[in-house]
């Protein structure tokens, strides 16, 4: 069949220690396992084993982003058709990376590695399977994070990326920025039917831009962004804003070795058949107001900064 | 060729049947007072859509001489699906009903039409005609149409919900049959009988259901739900409702626990409950999804997270 998720992304980080508190303390997500160097978590509403995966490593940045596909035989067939695109792709084996069934890794035209995988470790939600409570208990710390969301990825040229996802994987493209010419500079692509699952935009090849972690209502961001100023975490300046770009109340972040989180609310769909609704397009002057709805003006750090 | 996101792709529109003259009253509460945008006006009947939609409609009210609902329109990828699935339910021995682009409604492609073991009727069509965003393509403000507020103007259509004598049948022949996996159910004490069942083919924001399945009369209509942002616009939007005279039911604002929304039930002035709901699961269209399980005793926790009693008139049908 096709990608069913955007599941997970793997991050390395410097301190693994910190950045253990941050995920659980700060962001919220349940801590699922833990060694020395790798630590795995999950956000309140979702049943699989990870949502974010950390590595404790020399420099903060992306390992790698994971989807999953719902049918076993989707993995030979992605392997076989990234092949003849060009690109390299690995074998995983099954329980390599911890919670999840064999994958096959895919390193995007970006240098961005995406693993595809059938099968997850089941966890359940945070409330159970059972007659479960609709929010969690009050002694939960950090935000009230319910899943994560989307990711974005920054590289030198977006367009063999976005034609890999939406030719041969089925993502759809539901907005783009695009420069004078019509070159793309952002694309927000979508593998179900919220308005991205992954995103890409400039900067340096293989190079991270965010994740995004999904929550219930915009009172929820009010106090994730209370969260953040209580614990001192590194936060944009704007504070609570609004994208204009899909419309949703958004705060970023960092975590203690600089790569960029959101919390987020929003129920933007672009619910249609694959690429069959056009794309919203963005023109370079108008991204501004794109970018941060309120204050319509993109901080220069909000694209140099990456990991 | 895999890799494809195939079989039923989206909840497409629902079309009720109302007693109304000209649909006078169904289009002053649906446009004026719902928020909801008129695409297509006809003598006897009108396609409405979401300002958040781009397909041309979402809603169908048809001019009948009696109240019901009438169909539930699912999208499919394409021509092979429409073929597969027209072998297959022939197969199971269902009656499937071909119609041409166009027939029965405006802007459909070719469609299938079939009776689902509960007794209501859905068509599968692979094109519907697009009229764009209300805010349109180029560099839009994602904000509420200034014609449409002071209305909950709702984003999209989220879930319809429908009653069913066998609810075990129902929700069999629609995992079977038609691919849709289940988020939540609830069931006897025993575990031995289904009761209810959200089900989902999407994956969404305020996920879990586009089809919800109620035990009750064959082939009627339990509620029809729009997608709201967040809980503080249900709030607002029950001032709005209050404001027009709108009957809301005795629940209120209230988080549903059942499919884990913050949801607002009301009727229109024909009686058809609708719901505003914000929140909702986080699901994955896979085969090994699990749903989560209610037990009958829990039903007033299901139902309202906040009331915690049973509202008898919320179990009963609509249409």
């Amino acid at each position: 069949m096709a990608i069913s998720r955007f599941s997970y992304a793997s991050l390395n980080v410097q301190d693994i220690d910190a950045s253990v508190r941050h995920y659980t303390e700060v962001v919220g997500l349940r801590l699922v396992d833990r060694t020395k160097t790798t630590a795995y978590f999950q956000g309140a509403d979702n049943q699989d084993h990870h949502c974010v995966i950390i590595n404790q490593r020399k420099n903060a940045g992306l390992d790698h982003v994971g989807f999953k596909v719902n049918d076993r035989g989707d993995l030979d067939e992605a392997a076989k058709a990234a092949r003849d695109h060009g690109l390299a792709v690995k074998e995983v084996k099954a329980g390599q990376i911890k919670g999840q069934g064999r994958g096959v890794r895919i390193t995007l035209p970006s240098k961005h590695d995406m693993v595809l995988f059938y099968e997850a470790e089941k966890i359940g939600y945070l409330t159970g399977m059972e007659n479960p409570d609709p929010v969690p208990r009050q002694e939960k710390l950090g935000g009230k994070v319910t899943h994560l969301d989307h990711t974005l990825l920054s590289c030198e040229d977006r367009e063999p990326t976005v034609r890999f996802l939406t030719e041969v994987l089925d993502f759809s493209l539901t907005e783009k920025v695009v420069d004078p010419t019509g070159g793309i500079i952002a694309a927000f692509m979508s593998c179900g039917h919220t308005m991205h699952d992954l995103a890409l935009g400039p900067g340096p090849d293989g190079s991270f831009h965010h994740m995004a972690f999904g929550m219930e209502s915009r009172g929820e961001v009010i106090e994730g962004v209370d969260i953040l100023k209580e614990t001192d975490t590194p936060a944009l300046e704007y504070g609570i804003t609004r994208h204009g770009v899909a419309g949703v109340t958004t705060i970023y972040f960092h975590d203690p070795s600089g790569n960029r989180n959101e919390f987020f609310n929003g129920a933007y769909l672009a619910p249609g058949m694959p690429n069959e609704i056009d794309p919203i397009v963005w023109q370079l002057e108008e991204f501004p107001r794109g970018g941060f709805y309120y204050e319509s003006n993109v901080p220069q750090s909000f694209f140099e900064t990456v990991t | 060729m895999g890799l494809k996101h195939r079989g039923i792709i989206r909840l497409g529109y629902v079309r009720i049947g109302l007693n109304d003259r000209a649909l006078v009253r169904a289009r002053g509460f649906y446009r004026g007072i719902l928020g909801m945008l008129e695409s297509i006006v006809e003598a006897e009947r009108t396609y409405f859509r979401c300002w958040h939609e781009a397909y041309q409609h979402s809603l169908v009210i048809d001019e009948t001489a009696d109240n019901g609902l009438i169909e539930i329109g699912f999208q499919v990828r394409d021509q092979a699906d429409i073929s597969d699935f027209t072998k297959k339910l022939r197969a199971a021995g269902l009656k499937v009903k071909t119609s041409p682009a166009g027939k029965p409604l405006k802007g459909l492609g070719r469609s299938i039409s079939f009776e689902i073991p509960g007794g209501q009727t859905l068509r599968l069509f692979e094109h519907m005609e697009q009229i764009g965003y209300a805010t349109g393509f180029d560099s839009p403000d994602w904000v509420v149409p200034k014609e449409l507020r002071a209305t909950p103007a709702p984003l999209f259509l989220n879930h319809v919900g429908i009653t069913v004598p066998n609810p075990k049948q129902t929700v069999d022949f629609l995992t079977q049959h038609l691919g849709f996996y289940v988020s939540e159910k609830i069931v006897s004490d025993n575990g031995r009988q289904l009761l209810s069942a959200l089900l989902f083919r999407m994956t969404k924001d305020v996920g879990g259901q586009e089809l919800a399945i109620y035990p009750g009369e064959a082939g009627r209509l339990h509620q029809i739900a729009f997608t709201k942002e967040d809980a503080n616009d249900i709030l607002i939007d029950g001032q709005y409702l209050r404001n027009d005279r709108i009957d809301i039911d005795q629940y209120g604002p209230t988080r549903q626990s059942y499919g884990k929304t913050f949801s607002l039930h009301f009727y229109d002035p024909f009686g058809v409950r609708l719901e505003l709901c914000s929140g909702g699961r986080i699901t994955d269209p896979h085969p090994d999804f699990e749903p989560v399980v209610w037990t009958e005793s829990n039903l007033k926790k299901a139902l309202s997270y906040y009331d915690r009693d049973l509202n008898p008139r919320f179990l009963e049908p609509c249409l």
